[in-house]
C-alpha cells in the first residue's frame, strides 16, 4: 500500500515537472486606462493570429423579464458598426482566409476572429469597431431576432431531448438567474424595445468589462502600439455591477416527466453542486471523468457495453461563477424504461459514495486530464480563450500554465467526499424524456 | 512570465507614440507570412517500412500514423470488407480483450484509432512508448473474433439501413458508381447483402494480404526526436514481416459520351438532391492542381461561390450549392450540388450548368480572383497549426512524387495564379456536354423538361438501371363508384364482409431491432382494440368500444382529440371503403403511381372532418397497396407516413393483408400477423 502511494507521487510529481520545464506559456498582461485588460502571447509557430474579446457579461446579468439579452448580442453585434456596413462583418474575415465565432454562457460572452497573421489589423479593426460603436439599430434587432429564434428552432426545439437544459435549470434553482438558460425567452426579445437594447450595449459592452486576448504570430512591441491607436480612445464606461444572490439549498429532490419529440426515453440527473475553482470544483471533475471519461469509463462500461441500457451515458460538470450544477444523463436502448435506467444510474453513483475509487483508475483519469488539458493548448484561439476565461474568473491568467497542479492534488478521499456530499437525491433535479403520446395510428 | 504593475505608468509613454489610423475602412493586410514547412527525417527499416518524423516541441505530445499506400481495391460481392476489418482491428487483440485494450489505452490518457487503411495513436510523450506498443499489437496480433465482427456488422447495417433514407447518402453512392463506373474500386457501393457475405476469412485474408509493412508509411510527428522515433519503430514494428502486395489495378474511367441525366426515384421527396459531376483527370501535386482548385472555389467554394450567390441567394432555390474537386492519382472527380425545391429541380440544373459555361468561357475579375487567393492562403496558414497537416504534406509528397518543396512554395504558386490559368482549368476539367447530372427526387414531379439535358434514364438506389417509372393511366372510365365497387368485389365482397361480425389478430411486430407482440380484436361494426406489448408488457394501446375511445402509450393516455376519434373509427372497419360513401367521405382517383413494383391507382381521401390521406390500390387486384398521410410536425414541417400492405390471405371469405410496414422515415415498424381468426363469438367486454 505505501508503495502503491509513493508511486503515484512520483508520477504525479513527475507530471508537474514536465511542464514546468520549457513548456509554459509566457503571456504580457496589462490594462489601458480605459479599463481594457490585455493578454498578448506572443507565438511563431505558425502565422495566425487569434484576436478574442470576452465580455464578462451573460445571461445571469439579465433582467428576469429580459432573458436572452446576453445570447441575443452575440448575434446583434455582427450585424455593423460606423464604419462596418450591415452584413459585411462576416465577410471582411471569410475574404481574408479567415474564420469568426461566439459564444455564450451564463456568465460571459466570447467573440473571436482566427486569421492568417497578416491580417493581424482587421481583427483589431473589426473588434475595436464592436466596441466603440457597434449600430444598434430596429433593422438589425429584426433580423437577428429571426435569426434566434431559429437557432431555438434549430438547437432546443427541434432536437431531441434539446430542451433539458432549460427544462433542468428551472428547477435546479428558485432565486438565482442560472434559472434560466443563455437561450432565454423569445417572448422577453419580441417585447424589448430598441432603447433597452442599446442600454444594455452601453452598460456591459465597455472597455472596462472586457479582455482583449491576442494569441499568435505577432511581433509584441508593434501590437502594443497598435492595441492603443484601436482601442484607447474608446470611453470608459460606468463600473459594471454583478449580481449577488445566494440560491437556497434545494430541499429535496424534484422530479419531472418531459414529453418530447423522441423515439428513446432518456434520464436528465443534476445534482447541484459548488461554484467553479474551488478544490470541490477540482475533485469533481475528476470524478465526470471516472464516470464518463472514454470507452473504459463507469458509465460508459456499465449502461452502455455490458448491460446494453443505454446507447449513451455521459456526465457533464455544469461549473459556473457563482454555482453549480453536476449533470448526469443517459439516452435509454429501444425498449428500455427511463426508470430501469435511473436505477442503474443511481447504483453506478451509490458505488462512487461507498467505496474510493482504485489507485490505478484515479491516476487513469489523471492521465486522461493532462492530455486535454495540454492538447486545449493545441490552438492560439485555445491559448486565447482559456488565458481570457482565467482572467476573468479567477483573477489569475497564469493558470493556463498552473491549473494541471489542482487536479493533480486530487485525492480518491477528496472523490468520495464531493460524491457523499453532492450525489445524494435531495440535492437534485431528475428529468425523464419520454416519448409523446400521440396515436400512432393504425 | 512578465507581470505589469503599473498599467497606466506603461501605457502613457505609448500615447504619444499612438499610430495613426484610419477607422473608416479596413485596414490593408501585412506582407504576406513566411510559410515554414518543416522537412520531416526520413529513413526506412529492414522491412521496408518508410518512416517520417515531424518533429515539434510547442507542446509535450506524439502521435504516429500509420498508413498503408494504397489507393483502394476491389471488393466485389463482399463491398464494405475493408471498413469493417479496419473497426474490427482496434476491438481486442490476441493477449486482450476490448475492455482490458480500452482500458489500456485510457489509462495512458491516450487515444487509438483504426481505419481500413490506417492506423494511428496519440498521447502525452511521457506515455506515448506504451502507447506505440499497444497500437502495434492491434496492427500485428488483433484478435479477429467472430462476436466482435458480428458486432460490427451490426452497426455497419443499422448504418446501412438509415441511409436508405437519406437522399445525399443515396445520391454519393449513385453518383460514385456512375462516374467511377461498377468495375472501378472507387464506384462500388456497400449494401446489406455485400456486408452480409462478408466472413471473417475475409477480413485475415485482407490483412494478410494488404497490411505489409514495404508499402506502408509511419509518420510520427510531436516532441520526438528523430533517434528516439528509429528505436520505437525499429523495437515495435522491425519484426513486422515484409511480404508481395499484388498492387490493385484500376480500369480506365471513361466519361459518358453525352450528358444524360441520372434519376433516382424517391416518391417521398419534397426536395431533389441534384448533382452535376465528372471524373476528371488530375493527380495529387500535379501543377494544375493549384489553379484548379481556385476555379472550384470560385465556382462553389463555400459561401462566397458563384453556386451559392447563383442558386441561393438571387434565387433561393436552396439552402445551400456547393461544388468539390477532389484530385486523384487514379482517378479525380468534380461535383457541383444542391438541394433544391421540387419544383425548381429543372432551373437548378440550368443554373448550375450556366455557371460552369460562364467560368469556362468568360475571365474571372481581379478582386474575384484576389479575394479567392486570400481567403485559400488564409485556409492554408490556419491548417499549419495543427501538426497533422504538416504530417499530411509529408506523405503526400512521398505518396505522390510531388517535388519536395511543393507545400514551402505553395503560397508563392497560389499568388501567381492569374485568371488564364483559371479558365484554362474549367476548360480542360468540366465539360458541360459530359457530364453525369445526378438526380435523387420525385420522378413524377420533377421528370418533365430534363430530356433538354440529354437522355433520360432511371435508377435504383444501389446504382442499377431500371425501366422508367411508367406513367400508369388510371382507367379513365373508372369513377370513384365503379372503383369502391371493384375494391370491395376484391376484398371478398359485400356479403362476405357483412358476414364478418368479429375478428382477433395476432402476431408480432419488429421496431428498431425489438420484437414486439401484436394483438388486435374487432368486434363488428365499430369496435376494436388493439394493443402492442412487450414481454406481457403493454406499450401501446388503442381502442374504441362502445363509443369510448383510449389511447395510451406506456400507460400514458393521450388527450383524444376529433381528428383522433375519427382515426380510430376508420380503423374499427375491416375493409373501410365498404363504408365511405355512407358516412360521407370524399374519394378522388387522382392519378397512378408504382407501389413497390406494382401499378397502383393514387385515391385521394377526405374524410368527414377534412383530413386528407392517400390510398394507392392495386391496378389488376384492386387490393389496398399503401396509405400514405402526411402529418405536421412541430419545427419539422410536414412529415410523410406510408403504410405497406402485403401478403394477403383469404380469411372467411375475404382478403385480409398478413404483414403491414409502417414507415415513419427514421423509425419502422413491420407487422407480421401469424394468426387470424374470425367469428369466434367475441362479445365486447372481450375488448380489453
Amino acid at each position: 500500500m505505501q508503495k502503491k502511494i509513493m508511486l503515484l507521487f512520483v508520477c504525479s510529481f513527475a507530471l508537474v515537472q514536465l511542464f514546468a520545464q520549457g513548456q509554459s506559456i509566457q503571456f504580457e498582461k496589462y490594462t489601458l486606462p480605459n479599463g481594457l485588460k490585455v493578454i498578448l502571447h506572443e507565438d511563431h509557430s505558425a502565422p495566425v493570429v487569434a484576436v478574442t474579446t470576452l465580455y464578462h457579461v451573460g445571461s445571469k446579468n439579465e433582467d428576469t423579464a429580459r432573458t436572452g439579452f446576453a445570447h441575443f448580442f452575440e448575434h446583434l453585434l455582427f450585424e455593423g458598426s460606423e464604419n462596418i456596413k450591415r452584413g459585411e462583418f462576416d465577410k471582411y474575415v471569410t475574404n481574408a482566409g479567415g474564420q469568426l465565432n461566439a459564444n455564450t454562457t451564463q456568465d460571459r460572452t466570447f467573440y473571436y476572429e482566427l486569421l492568417p497573421s497578416n491580417q493581424l489589423d482587421l481583427g483589431l479593426w473589426l473588434e475595436s469597431e464592436r466596441m466603440m460603436h457597434a449600430k444598434i439599430e430596429q433593422v438589425g434587432v429584426n433580423t437577428q431576432r429571426e435569426v434566434v429564434k431559429e437557432e431555438k428552432r434549430m438547437r432546443m426545439d427541434n432536437r431531441p431531448y434539446g430542451s433539458f437544459l432549460t427544462e433542468m435549470l428551472k428547477r435546479a434553482f428558485k432565486v438565482h438567474p442560472y434559472k434560466w438558460a443563455p437561450i432565454g425567452s423569445m417572448d422577453h426579445l419580441n417585447a424589448a424595445k430598441l432603447e433597452e437594447f442599446i442600454q444594455f450595449y452601453k452598460t456591459y459592452y465597455v472597455p472596462n468589462n472586457c479582455v482583449l486576448s491576442i494569441a499568435g504570430d505577432f511581433n509584441k512591441a508593434e501590437l502594443k502600439k497598435k492595441i492603443e491607436a484601436y482601442f484607447a480612445p474608446i470611453p470608459k464606461g460606468t463600473d459594471v455591477k454583478r449580481p449577488n444572490i445566494i440560491e437556497p439549498p434545494l430541499g429535496g429532490e424534484v422530479r419531472a416527466v418531459i414529453e418530447d419529440n423522441v423515439q428513446l426515453e432518456g434520464v436528465f440527473q443534476a445534482y447541484r453542486a459548488p461554484k467553479q475553482g474551488g478544490e470541490e470544483y477540482y475533485a469533481f471533475n475528476v470524478l465526470s471523468n471516472i464516470l464518463s471519461g472514454g470507452e473504459s469509463s463507469r458509465m460508459n462500461k456499465t449502461l452502455v457495453d455490458t448491460k446494453q441500457l443505454a446507447v449513451a451515458a455521459q456526465s457533464v460538470p455544469f461549473f459556473n461563477e457563482d454555482e453549480g450544477v453536476f449533470i448526469t444523463l443517459a439516452i435509454a436502448n429501444a425498449g428500455v424504461k427511463a426508470a430501469t435506467l435511473e436505477q442503474n444510474m443511481d447504483s453506478v453513483v451509490a458505488e462512487l459514495k461507498t467505496n474510493l475509487v482504485s489507485e490505478r483508475e484515479i491516476q487513469k483519469v489523471k492521465n486522461q486530464i493532462a492530455t486535454e488539458w495540454v492538447s486545449s493548448k493545441a490552438s492560439m484561439a485555445g491559448i486565447a480563450e482559456n488565458l481570457a476565461n482565467f482572467e476573468v474568473y479567477f483573477g489569475d491568467a497564469n493558470l493556463v500554465n498552473t491549473e494541471l497542479e489542482k487536479y493533480n492534488k486530487v485525492t480518491r478521499e477528496d472523490v468520495l467526499k464531493v460524491a457523499k456530499k453532492y450525489l445524494n437525491k435531495d440535492n437534485r433535479v431528475v428529468l425523464y424524456y419520454v416519448p409523446k403520446t400521440k396515436a400512432a395510428t393504425k | 512570465m512578465k507581470k505589469i504593475v503599473f498599467p497606466l505608468l506603461f501605457c502613457l509613454p505609448l500615447i504619444s507614440m499612438a499610430q495613426k489610423i484610419d477607422r473608416t475602412k479596413a485596414p490593408a493586410p501585412g506582407k504576406a507570412p513566411l510559410i515554414q514547412v518543416g522537412s520531416p527525417v526520413k529513413f526506412t527499416l529492414a522491412n521496408g517500412l518508410q518512416v517520417f518524423v515531424v518533429k515539434n516541441t510547442k507542446l509535450p505530445r506524439v502521435s504516429a500514423t500509420l498508413a498503408l499506400d494504397l489507393d483502394g481495391f476491389m471488393e466485389g460481392n463482399k463491398a464494405g470488407l475493408g471498413d469493417i476489418a479496419g473497426q474490427l482491428m482496434k476491438r481486442g487483440t490476441t493477449t486482450k480483450s476490448k475492455a482490458v485494450l480500452d482500458e489500456a489505452v485510457e489509462y495512458l490518457g491516450g487515444s487509438l484509432s483504426t481505419s481500413s487503411l490506417s492506423a494511428s495513436a496519440s498521447s502525452l510523450k511521457k506515455n506515448f512508448p506504451q502507447l506505440m506498443g499497444l497500437m502495434a499489437e492491434v496492427v500485428l496480433h488483433p484478435a479477429l473474433s467472430a462476436e466482435e465482427l458480428e458486432k460490427v456488422r451490426k452497426q455497419t447495417l443499422s448504418g446501412i439501413e438509415s441511409s436508405k433514407d437519406n437522399p445525399d447518402a443515396i445520391s454519393n453512392n449513385v453518383m460514385k458508381k456512375l462516374v467511377y463506373g461498377s468495375n472501378h474500386a472507387f464506384g462500388e457501393i456497400t449494401t446489406t447483402a455485400t456486408v452480409n457475405n462478408v466472413q471473417l476469412d475475409d477480413v485475415k485474408k485482407y490483412f494478410a494480404n494488404y497490411w505489409k509493412p514495404n508499402i506502408a508509411y509511419l509518420v510520427f510527428v510531436g516532441d520526438i526526436e528523430p533517434e528516439t522515433a528509429k528505436a520505437l519503430a525499429e523495437k515495435n514494428f522491425g519484426s513486422w514481416a515484409k511480404g508481395t502486395v499484388t498492387n490493385p489495378s484500376f480500369p480506365k474511367v471513361t466519361k459518358p459520351a453525352q450528358t444524360y441525366v441520372a434519376i433516382v426515384d424517391r416518391p417521398a421527396s419534397v426536395q431533389s438532391v441534384v448533382a452535376v459531376a465528372t471524373a476528371v483527370d488530375l493527380a495529387q501535386g500535379a501543377p494544375s492542381v493549384i489553379p484548379s482548385n481556385v476555379m472550384n472555389n470560385i465556382l462553389g467554394g463555400g459561401f462566397s461561390g458563384r453556386l451559392f450567390a447563383n442558386l441561393r441567394e438571387k434565387h433561393g432555390f436552396t439552402y445551400g450549392a456547393y461544388s468539390s474537386l477532389s484530385p486523384n492519382r487514379q482517378v479525380g472527380i468534380f461535383s457541383a450540388e444542391s438541394a433544391v425545391r421540387n419544383e425548381k429541380t429543372d432551373s437548378a440544373i440550368q443554373e448550375i450548368l450556366h455557371e460552369i459555361n460562364v467560368i469556362r468561357n468568360e475571365k474571372v475579375g481581379d478582386s474575384e480572383l484576389v479575394r479567392m487567393k486570400n481567403y485559400l492562403s488564409g485556409g492554408f496558414a490556419r491548417s499549419l497549426e495543427n501538426p497533422a497537416t504538416i504530417a499530411g504534406f509529408a506523405l503526400n509528397v512521398a505518396r505522390y512524387k510531388m517535388p519536395a518543396d511543393y507545400y514551402q512554395k505553395y503560397l508563392t504558386n497560389l499568388a501567381s495564379v492569374n485568371a488564364q490559368q483559371v479558365q484554362d482549368a474549367a476548360k480542360a476539367l468540366l465539360n458541360p456536354s459530359q457530364m453525369h447530372i445526378v438526380i435523387v427526387g420525385n420522378a413524377k414531379q420533377i421528370a418533365k423538361g430534363l430530356e433538354k439535358y440529354g437522355p433520360v434514364k432511371y435508377f435504383d438506389l444501389e446504382g442499377n438501371e431500371v425501366a422508367a417509372p411508367t406513367e400508369v393511366k388510371a382507367d379513365a372510365s373508372l369513377t370513384p363508384e365503379i372503383l369502391i365497387q371493384k375494391i370491395i368485389n376484391a376484398a371478398g365482397g359485400k356479403e362476405a364482409i357483412e358476414s364478418i361480425k368479429d375478428i382477433q389478430l395476432t402476431g408480432t411486430a419488429s421496431v428498431m431491432g425489438q420484437s414486439l407482440e401484436v394483438n388486435q380484436k374487432m368486434v363488428l361494426p365499430g369496435n376494436m382494440v388493439s394493443v402492442m406489448s412487450m414481454g406481457g408488457m403493454a406499450l401501446m394501446k388503442q381502442a374504441v368500444v362502445d363509443g369510448k375511445y383510449t389511447v395510451s402509450q406506456q400507460g400514458m393516455e393521450a388527450p383524444i382529440t376529433d381528428e383522433l376519434k375519427a382515426e380510430l373509427d376508420a380503423s374499427a372497419v375491416l375493409v373501410p371503403e365498404h363504408t365511405y360513401i355512407a358516412k360521407g367521405y370524399q374519394f378522388k382517383i387522382v392519378g397512378a403511381e408504382k407501389v413497390e413494383g406494382n401499378d397502383a391507382i393514387d385515391v385521394e381521401i377526405t374524410n368527414p372532418a377534412g383530413k386528407v390521406s392517400h390510398r394507392y390500390y392495386d391496378a389488376n387486384s384492386y387490393l389496398l397497396l399503401k396509405t400514405s398521410k402526411s402529418q405536421e410536425v412541430p419545427g419539422r414541417g410536414a412529415v410523410t407516413q406510408q403504410q405497406f400492405y402485403k401478403a394477403y390471405k383469404t380469411v372467411n371469405g375475404i382478403q385480409l393483408p398478413s404483414e403491414e410496414l409502417i414507415d415513419m422515415g427514421q423509425i419502422k415498424i413491420n407487422v407480421k400477423y401469424t394468426d387470424i381468426k374470425a367469428n369466434q363469438g367475441l362479445k365486447l367486454a372481450d375488448l380489453k
